[in-house]
């Protein structure tokens, strides 16, 4: 007994502590090359409404937004808030801004999204919940000053988004979250660290970064959109239904399509994409 | 680069967690210590990724041998991951007739972030043939959950079984591993943005080296 004591004590004073958060974020390069050249024809947007934005997240770190629409337009119309998916950087999404940009007709909407610490241009490094968090408040500090109000925010998560967004809109939003958008979210760290070993592992055995969709959706009280493939890869859907269900807020809508996977907009169109989406926003 | 050595640990780790090689197939004799270094390399997209771990087993008498381990891998991540058990000769082998032996024993974890603690029995069964320094294995093995109420949203399972087959070099001073286990193969694994190769779509499949000295 007392070798064993000692074996295990000697275990935790070894064990270095090494988080693996850092490792599921996909940040790199970015080019920022956004253009009309590399966007479809029904996605063209005029370019002199292409603003990329440098803001200041935490004390250290520059993360970097692009803005699509004109600055007026925030402190009157309604904009789009867009969390990206596990990508390098937002230029993956460049044409997602477009289709965003062209909802209704061009420029109909504003439209913002950005990079998270290390993705892309922007400086450190995400590591979890409180750097995420940061990177978030920084464009509604941004989105704040020029006049955005609750009611005419949307916030769009994708993948990876869906981390930051759930707490957001569980309260974490200096704009109070009335419409949002979960896109092929994820559920839980746990659920993570469960589907990987089969076992009743919490994520506190690799990470500290203990996300949980679940709680952020009951603790939610405004209206949801959850889309999702029966196929994903990425981010199971009995585990992601089970968090997005769990929303008790004054709407929810679910949209689930047979067969399409992790890239759900390229899987079902953009017709169908968009039309559900603006359904949403105008309900 | 970073990304993917990152990812790559974390996926070498997660299914570290979920299943260990197998110590001792044939036990030791009375009084015979082994002390053992295993590399576990489970199959994460196209590559195989390094698990290490170390274990110490003693033969208690001639058909008994205690063993414990660490895995250094998921202590390097914060949980500590120890193991303890006995494997025991249960059928003698006869000329073809292969020797049988099973084992019980656990597996704890506990994290040195928040101290969780889970603790998953295990047992199994060896098939064995020994001539000489050479020994050849087949093994079931299954841990057992007890708190698989705890996993998000009801998706625990109690048994998380494995099977492997293996080969044994023993000398009297030396030992070398050589095992392919089938991991977990009722329950699909999954890492995001990863593939864990399986048998028929289920489970994860690695292979694990190990090399003791006899003393």
């Amino acid at each position: 007994m007392k070798k064993f004591l000692f074996i295990a004590l000697a275990a935790i004073t070894l064990s270095s502590c090494a988080d693996v958060s850092g490792a599921l974020f996909a940040g790199g390069d970015g080019t920022y090359d956004f253009k009309n050249t590399y966007l479809d024809p029904e996605f063209q947007v005029d370019e002199s409404k292409i603003h990329l934005l440098d803001l200041e997240s935490g004390t250290q770190d520059t993360i970097y937004a692009l803005y699509v629409g004109d600055f007026a337009q925030i402190a009157t119309d309604t904009i789009i808030v867009f969390l990206h998916g596990n990508t390098p950087s937002m230029d993956s999404y460049w044409q997602t801004a477009g289709l965003f940009a062209n909802l209704v007709n061009k420029h109909h909407y504003g439209f913002i999204m950005y990079d998270y610490r290390g993705f892309g241009w922007s400086t450190g490094r995400s590591t979890g919940a409180e750097s995420m968090a940061a990177d978030y408040d920084a464009v509604l500090s941004f989105l704040q000053s020029q006049g955005l109000t609750s009611e005419r925010m949307v916030v769009v998560a994708n993948s990876l988004g869906s981390l930051p967004a759930g707490p957001a809109a569980a309260g974490g939003s200096r704009i109070p979250v009335q419409k949002l958008v979960m896109e092929v979210p994820q559920s839980t760290a746990n659920v993570i660290m469960q589907n990987a070993t089969g076992l009743s592992l919490p994520a506190s055995m690799i990470t500290s970064y203990k996300f949980d969709l679940g709680q952020n959706m009951e603790d939610y009280t405004g209206e949801l959109l959850w889309m999702h493939g029966t196929e994903d890869a990425v981010a199971p859907i009995e585990t992601a239904e089970a968090a997005m269900q769990k929303h008790q807020g004054t709407y929810y809508q679910e949209a689930v399509y047979d067969g399409a996977g992790h890239g759900l907009r390229w899987d079902i169109g953009d017709e169908e994409w968009s039309k559900v989406v603006l359904d949403f926003i105008r309900h | 680069m970073l990304r993917k050595t990152l990812l790559g640990a974390l996926g070498a780790l997660i299914i570290a967690t979920g299943c260990t090689p197998t110590k001792v197939v044939v036990p030791l004799k009375e009084g015979q210590w082994q002390i053992g270094v295993t590399q576990g390399r489970p199959q994460i997209n196209e590559g195989y990724l390094p698990v290490i771990g170390a274990y110490a087993a003693k033969g208690v008498s001639a058909a008994k041998t205690n063993y414990g381990g660490i895995q250094f891998s998921s202590l390097l991540l914060g949980a500590v991951q120890l193991e303890g058990g006995q494997i025991r000769s249960w059928i003698p082998q006869q000329g073809i007739k292969p020797g049988v032996s099973w084992s019980f024993g656990g597996q704890a974890f506990m994290s040195t972030r928040d101290y969780a603690f889970r603790f998953y029995p295990e047992t199994g069964i060896n098939a064995y043939w020994q001539k000489g320094p050479h020994i050849v294995n087949a093994s079931a093995n299954t841990w057992v959950d007890p708190t698989w109420f705890l996993a998000d949203f009801g998706r625990g399972q109690i048994l998380a079984p494995s099977f492997s087959a293996g080969y044994r070099l023993r000398y009297k001073w030396f030992e070398a591993q050589l095992e392919y286990k089938i991991l977990n193969p009722t329950r699909d694994i999954h890492i995001p943005q990863a593939y864990v190769p399986g048998t028929s779509g289920l489970g994860g499949r690695g292979f694990f080296y190990g090399m003791a000295i006899n003393f």
